[in-house]
């Protein structure tokens, strides 16, 4: 843990991040988002996992759909597959079924995930591939510049709701929680020590992982999830809460005033690949 | 059948009834016992959109010792379950042609709806009690179409043994008693045809020819497309089920996990595709199925394949559209969308097998080209082809090349690989996922040689070229017919140019026309993007006129061969759900014929 008190020097951090092994995920091309922007934490975090994880950048695949949080392969020294809005999660499940050895981690917006991609993600839910979803929910559309998104607030100003966004925002966790994806978990881009030891649980987790990380737009959300906002509004789920109990992870998911950071809900069943494996087993048997 | 062992065999018997009569599965019983006795057999069947409920159903099988290429317009045997569905048929039957149907007394009928009233004088009408005899034999009249087979066999001197070897094994697995009933209906129904007094008659004539005997086996085409896709390795498939294309994902689920390779039902046709462009990334033989609505619904992926230069392979069987519009008639109207639908220049392989055995080929030579072209191929079926059955001969030899993909030639110590490199054929070295030192990203965004995302003019100008580029050279594609001329050489008063399912008529009406003296020749084009262009205009330059007969109303291959080639066509278009007729292509060659013949008068 560092110690605030204590002077940070350049030389020391650079060392640090060197000797880390963090680079050799990371591609050439530099991050395009704005300044401030929580998606700088993904690639961080997830570089970070995949150094602690020890896993190899030939065997890993990052795939996304379209949107700022979806440019996020570009940056990463691994395969990756920067598909069409909204339907990261089928290629994914193509990927993953044509090689179940690769590590996929998909990552996407809210509007990607739940507006025009929202009827994929029952399906990779409840078939449990063993992937991890990075889902960075700003409440708003980035890349299209500052329109509502299926999670923005009701009353929120956009450039297509100029009076007022009048549609109630979905419930990310609790939908997930519902469609029986097997680990759910919610962290806070401005938390990043956290949110990396979530990336690292949730691509370590074997079967379907949803996290959901809160992630200010500094550029087109000047009101609602700004740092100032959720930095005073989020705070770890209770130490007691028990990640195997169904009911009190949907009960916590229903606190969105009060955003729950942690693993809200884990379970190890059969992944897709599993049961691809038995339904070749049965039909090898009647050979 | 010695005794006219030396007749030639062109039967064509038809079977009409309501659904829940058992008409398709009279006919499959037919077809399958004919193919078996070793006659040619082309049949297609047509049935109505609702499962239950009593719509029309109409199994056709043309029974032949020659080689054939389609149905024939008129049929010589009309078989009725029920009256209502098959009296607007009976015109349908030739002279001289028979019209079989139920003569178990009614108590109380009103005029008109029986059949025998609405036979013309040249059709000779044949009433057998069907109920009265299932009943009498199975205590059951459920059995009426399995009398009506046995019938229409002893009627023909078809047989009987390989009828029962075809019961038999339709009906394994189910109680022996059940199997037994039916083929005493069989019996029973054989009995009375073999007893009828014929007055003229065609009995069923000769096979087709020992040596050509061996290795035919009775296929649907979507059947074939399966055997392609096995053949060719397939390793993945996803799919949605729509109809005419259902039976594939069918019978691909049964078969492919026996070789260990996936199958996967997925939540629509966005995510079918998107899942086979996954798989396909990652190093699969990746294939879906769809039809025209879920084709539609896939074209946004299609364009990513395109740009992303990922190998895919989709199979579309079309039905007549647009919209739902006819789920279980056939129809050629996705042409268009096909080749055109998608955001941008997004060019791909459109591939159009004209029979059944060619839709085993395109199956598998799809494979081969999406992964040495990089990119998305359609196979375009259609119902007609999708479910009409003909006798194939399948090669002996796997026909089909393992993985025609570019492989990446590792130059230690030199620069990072490049997954877009341009090259003199346009086709980039490709890596898939789990190569050591290859790693990059593909994207649907412009991108240049590293795949970075890049809309500099002359970048999007280079990429472009080499996108479309690379398919060129798909025209020669090894081991696989891409264009071919059928009939005259030379110069001829009419070409027919035609693509899909209608080719089989096409061809019946050319040969019509050659009998008749007309000098015509035919040319089927497989591949339709991109088109042959070298012996489309060869084919061109040698005929008077030429004729494009194709199952929609825009005439849409006409419109594309004109656009491409600078040259006017005459179109026959027709959009009735139904196969072409041949004598309509044969009436429109004569006229074409007699007016070139006129113009040189003048
Ligand atoms: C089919 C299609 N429709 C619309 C767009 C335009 N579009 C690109 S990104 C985006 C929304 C981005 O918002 P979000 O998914 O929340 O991601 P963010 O940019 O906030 O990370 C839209 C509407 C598109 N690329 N494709
Ligand atoms: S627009 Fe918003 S979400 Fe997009 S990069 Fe800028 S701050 Fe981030």
């Amino acid at each position: 843990m560092m110690n605030i008190h204590q002077p940070v020097y350049l030389e020391d951090k650079l060392e640090e991040v060197e000797s880390s092994g963090k680079l050799a995920y990371r591609s050439q091309t530099l991050p395009t988002w704005c300044p401030g922007c929580g998606y700088f934490s993904i690639v961080e975090g997830v570089s970070k996992a995949m150094t602690d994880l020890g896993l190899n950048q030939k065997d890993t695949v990052c795939v996304s759909g379209i949107g700022c949080a979806s440019r996020f392969p570009f940056f990463m020294n691994t395969f990756g597959f920067h598909s069409l809005h909204g339907r990261a999660l089928p290629v994914a499940t193509g990927i993953k079924v044509a090689n179940d050895d690769l590590t996929v981690i998909v990552v996407g917006g809210d509007g990607d995930a739940f507006a025009i991609g929202g009827a994929h993600i029952p399906h990779a839910a409840r078939r449990n591939i063993d992937i991890t979803y990075i889902l960075f929910d700003n409440g708003v559309y980035g890349l299209t510049k500052g329109q509502t998104s299926p999670t923005s607030i009701v009353g929120f100003k956009t450039t297509t709701t100029p009076y007022l966004n009048v549609d109630q925002p979905l419930n990310p966790l609790m939908m997930l929680l519902s469609y029986g994806a097997s680990w759910v978990a919610q962290a806070y881009a401005g938390e990043p020590h956290h949110l990396t030891e979530m990336i690292e649980a949730a691509v370590a987790h074997r079967g379907f992982s949803y996290l959901h990380v809160l992630s200010p737009c500094v550029t087109f959300d000047k009101t609602s999830m700004t740092y100032k906002n959720l930095g005073m509004t989020v705070r770890p789920l209770p130490g007691d809460h028990d990640t195997s109990d169904f009911a009190a992870a949907m009960a916590a998911a229903q606190n969105t005033d009060l955003p729950q950071l942690g693993v809200y809900f884990a379970k190890e069943r059969p992944t897709l690949a599993d049961g691809l494996n038995e339904i070749a087993a049965r039909a090898e048997a009647t050979v | 059948m010695a005794k006219n062992a030396k007749q030639r065999t062109d039967i064509q018997i038809a079977i009409c009834g309501s659904a829940g009569d058992g008409t398709i599965a009279a006919g499959d019983i037919l077809k399958q016992a004919m193919a078996k006795a070793g006659y040619n057999v082309i049949a297609f069947d047509v049935y109505p959109p609702e499962i239950r409920g009593f719509g029309k159903c109409i199994a056709r099988a043309r029974i032949t010792s020659e080689q054939v290429y389609s149905l024939k317009s008129e049929s010589d045997c009309l078989v009725s379950l029920d009256d209502s569905h098959a009296i607007p048929h009976v015109p349908e039957v030739c002279k001289y042609g028979t019209v079989i149907y139920e003569d178990t007394p009614m108590s109380e009928m009103a005029e008109g709806t029986h059949i025998s009233s609405h036979l013309a004088s040249a059709q000779l009408p044949y009433g057998v009690a069907f109920r009265e005899i299932s009943e009498r034999v199975t205590s059951s009249a459920r059995s009426r179409n399995i009398v009506a087979v046995g019938y229409l066999a002893g009627l023909y001197d078809m047989p009987a043994e390989i009828f029962h070897q075809v019961i038999g094994r339709k009906f394994s697995g189910k109680p022996k008693e059940l199997t037994d009933s039916v083929l005493s209906a069989f019996d029973a129904g054989f009995q009375t045809g073999a007893e009828t007094f014929r007055l003229h008659f065609d009995r069923i004539g000769a096979s087709r020819s020992k040596s050509k005997q061996s290795d035919l086996v009775m296929m649907s085409g979507n059947a074939a497309t399966v055997r392609g896709c096995l053949d060719a390795g397939i390793d993945t498939f996803f799919g949605y089920p729509i109809t005419p294309a259902t039976t594939i994902m069918e019978m691909l689920a049964r078969e492919m996990p026996k070789r260990g390779a996936r199958l996967l039902q997925t939540e629509d046709e966005i995510s079918a595709i998107a899942a086979t462009l996954g798989a396909g990334y990652a190093g699969a033989r990746a294939a879906t199925a769809t039809s025209g609505p879920g084709l539609a619904l896939m074209s946004e992926m299609m364009g990513l394949g395109a740009m992303a230069e990922l190998p895919a392979v989709a199979f579309v069987s079309q039905r007549g559209g647009p919209s739902t519009g006819m789920p279980t008639k056939t129809e050629q109207s996705d042409l268009n969308l096909a080749v055109f639908g998608v955001a941008g220049d997004g060019q791909r392989i459109i591939l159009a097998p004209t029979n059944v055995e060619g839709c085993y080929k395109c199956a598998g030579k799809a494979f081969e080209m999406a992964e040495k072209y990089q990119t998305p191929v359609i196979v375009l079926l259609d119902l007609y082809l999708s479910n009409r059955y003909e006798a194939v001969e399948l090669p002996v030899e796997n026909p089909f090349s393992e993985n025609c993909s570019k492989p990446v030639k590792k130059k230690p110590g030199k620069t990072k690989y490049s997954r877009f490199k341009l090259t003199s054929d346009g086709i980039s070295p490709r890596a898939i996922p789990g190569d050591e030192d290859c790693m990059h990203t593909v994207t649907g965004l412009e991108h240049n040689e590293q795949g970075r995302p890049n809309d500099q003019p002359e970048i999007h100008q280079i990429m472009s070229a080499k996108r479309h580029e690379k398919l060129l050279t798909a025209v020669k594609h090894p081991g696989i017919t891409i264009s071919k001329r059928f009939g005259d050489k030379g110069k001829v008063d009419v070409g027919i140019l035609g693509w899909g399912s209608t080719f089989g008529e096409i061809l019946e009406a050319m040969i019509e026309a050659r009998k008749e003296g007309i000098r015509c020749s035919a040319m089927k084009v497989v591949m339709l993007s991109p088109l042959p262009l070298g012996p489309i205009h060869a084919f061109m330059d040698d005929c008077g006129e030429v004729l494009v007969p194709e199952l929609n109303y825009e005439a849409q291959f006409a419109a594309l061969v004109t656009g491409a080639t600078g040259r006017p066509v005459h179109r026959l278009n027709r959009v009735t759900g139904t196969p072409m007729r041949v004598r309509e292509i044969l009436a429109e060659i004569r006229r074409l014929a007699g007016q070139t013949e006129m113009i040189a008068a003048e």
